[in-house]
């Protein structure tokens, strides 16, 4: 099992010319000693107009400056959406092999279409189609970062015969992962050879059962690049302390701080009846599980949130699930102070990490 | 922490609706027809809304005008403009103002549920291109919209959000939550276009209509419940919601 950090960049009101500083200097402090400590990833979202809750709608420039400030640790889009309104495809070809080629071909790229009003409204995309358009982009990026000469003619982009440069460094090209907050996106990820990235927590047995189907459909996969990626990603909160109250309560506070903001997100579904959108994705969970800002009653299933040992046990049953690699939210908004976080950074790398093969201590 | 609303209470009190109790009895309302439409307001309706609710991001209205062909009240329709906002976690549409075309229906909806609801002159009607509603009262046209091309949608694609309204009960202000159940039975969506909104005879006057966003129209077999939940309107509703049952 692999461990990575995930990055919302969530932003506490009231806004001071410093405070999104603050928020982004202490991430790359973590994600420094994050590369040091022998964690594997680190992921970034792309998000817009998300007030307070996300405030990263560049990924690969943030990922970029951590790419430079370490070493090993591989660079993760969590996700690039691929919805032509964001992102043209060239550019998004083009900035991952960019960052491919400055990691030293440490990148991951995750892809997405965009679950809210208020993004796709922000940039006039049509809810109605960004499923079919993300298809579009995720077949093309492969031959676009490995064949020498690329010509398109699609239904949401098209291009003449071009050389796209540079070529990702990574051979035959970067892993691809689908960003899964709906129940039946992993079959999507699965039918395309790629990653399941999923972004929900807790819930184990409904996990498991999603995960099979996952391995069983992979199997019959049509690969849209040139490898499978059939590993199974998952993301959680982590908040590690030597004294499982303290951790507990600290932990809680964040991850219902999480989700409360993460509540606040204005869905499709809410707003814009639309078959693209037929479920309102990881909302559901997070409005179930949110008991306020400030609580710190609650804890969904499987959080690591604790005690070594309770977060090793919490893992240990992930892992037994099927999951290879757990992404962890370490902070919102700034609810734990820095050195809290690094803190409980090191206290996982020292004593939960050597439970689990792949990663050292 | 998300924003609040910034309502000042004492503004408003005097016109509350007065609610004799929370032992409301549920209305079924078989066969209803529900035309609702949704679109972005410029920033300024914050003033609106209740400091125990965060406005929506972004703003944004909604319309619904409902027939109800049969009711303990007879037959009666029933228009709201509601802003949306959030009760905690829970998107919710705080209803600013409504009209209803008969007397008891206008007099059961403001003591039972809260509703601040005036009588008036309501239309629904079905064309071939379009599901239109005009709403008036004291001679003028209040309100003016419909749903433009309408094609057919699963009933499981909409989604209504629950309402607030705000009452006095006891002699203080309460948030109300009215939160009816749907069976639906056809459901259509189209282009959302309002024509004439008079913001202010639907006491909000703030209200500057800017990016439409849908419109949908269903029959549904639908209800006006039992009251469950009452809130404080000045404190945030993780900390100020009450139970009734």
């Amino acid at each position: 099992m692999k461990f990575g950090l995930f990055y919302e960049l969530s932003v506490p009101r009231p806004w001071t010319r410093e405070s999104e500083r603050t928020v982004y200097d202490n991430a790359l402090e973590q994600v420094k000693l994050a590369d040091e400590l022998g964690f594997d990833q680190v992921w970034a979202v792309e998000h817009h107009f998300l007030e307070e809750y996300s405030h990263c709608p560049a990924p690969e420039l943030f990922l970029t400056a951590c790419a430079m400030l370490t070493k090993r640790i591989r660079v993760g889009f969590g996700i690039v959406v691929c919805v032509p309104e964001f992102n043209h495809p060239i550019k998004i070809a083009e900035r991952t092999a960019v960052l491919d080629i400055l990691s030293g071909g440490r990148v991951e790229v995750g892809t997405g279409r965009s679950a809210t009003w208020t993004e796709l409204a922000g940039f006039n995309a049509s809810p109605d189609v960004t499923k079919k358009s993300w298809d579009e982009f995720v077949r093309c990026l492969p031959r676009m970062w490995t064949s020498e000469k690329f010509e398109f003619e699609g239904e949401f982009w098209s291009m003449p015969r071009r050389t796209i440069l540079p070529k990702v460094y990574q051979r035959p090209h970067p892993p691809m992962w689908v960003a899964v907050t709906s129940p039946g996106t992993e079959l999507d990820a699965a039918d395309r050879g790629l990653g399941s990235l999923g972004l929900t927590f807790g819930q184990f047995a409904e996990q498991e059962k999603r995960i099979a189907e996952y391995r069983r459909r992979i199997q019959l996969c049509e690969p849209v690049g040139e490898f499978v990626n059939d590993q199974v990603s998952t993301v959680n909160f982590l908040y590690c302390h030597e004294d499982d109250a303290v951790a507990l309560k600290t932990g809680r506070q964040m991850a219902n701080h999480f989700n409360y903001l993460a509540a606040q997100l204005m869905s499709v579904r809410e707003t814009y009846p639309s078959k693209s959108y037929p479920s309102l994705g990881l909302l559901p969970q997070l409005r179930r599980q949110a008991t306020g800002p400030e609580s710190s009653e609650q804890a969904g299933e499987g959080l690591c949130l604790g005690g070594p040992e309770r977060v090793t046990r919490a893992l240990k049953r992930w892992e037994a699930c099927g999951v290879d690699r757990v992404n962890f939210l370490i902070n919102t908004a700034e609810t734990i102070p820095q050195a809290e976080v690094l803190a409980s950074l090191r206290l996982f790398a020292r004593e939960v990490m050597p439970a689990f093969n792949g990663s050292k201590a | 922490m998300p924003l609040f609303g910034e309502l000042e209470l004492g503004t408003i009190t005097r016109d509350l609706p007065k609610m004799r109790d929370l032992d409301t009895e549920a209305w079924e309302l078989p066969k209803a027809e529900i035309l609702q439409l949704a679109c972005e307001v410029a920033d300024g309706s914050r003033v609106l809304l209740p400091r125990a609710l965060h406005p929506a991001i972004p703003e944004y209205v909604t319309f619904v005008v409902t027939r109800y062909p049969e009711s303990p009240v007879g037959a009666f329709d029933l228009a709201q403009v509601r802003l949306m906002a959030r009760a905690g976690v829970h998107p919710r549409g705080y209803v600013l103002g409504a009209v209803a075309s008969t007397a008891a229906a206008t007099s059961a909806l403001r003591e039972r549920w809260g509703y601040p609801v005036v009588p008036g002159e309501i239309g629904l009607r079905r064309y071939h291109d379009r599901v239109a509603a005009s709403v008036r009262r004291d001679g003028q046209t209040i309100l003016e919209l419909a749903l433009v091309d309408p094609e057919i949608v699963s009933g499981g694609d909409l989604q209504y959000i629950h309402g607030i309204t705000l009452a006095r009960l006891d002699g203080a202000a309460q948030l109300i939550q009215v939160d009816p159940h749907y069976t639906l039975h056809t459901a259509a969506r189209g282009r959302a276009h309002v024509s004439r909104f008079e913001a202010a005879a639907w006491n909000g006057a703030p209200i500057v209509l800017t990016t439409p966003i849908s419109a949908s129209v269903s029959t549904s077999d639908t209800d006006l419940p039992r009251i469950r939940f009452v809130m404080d309107p000045e404190t945030p509703v993780v900390r100020g919601t009450r139970k009734v049952r």
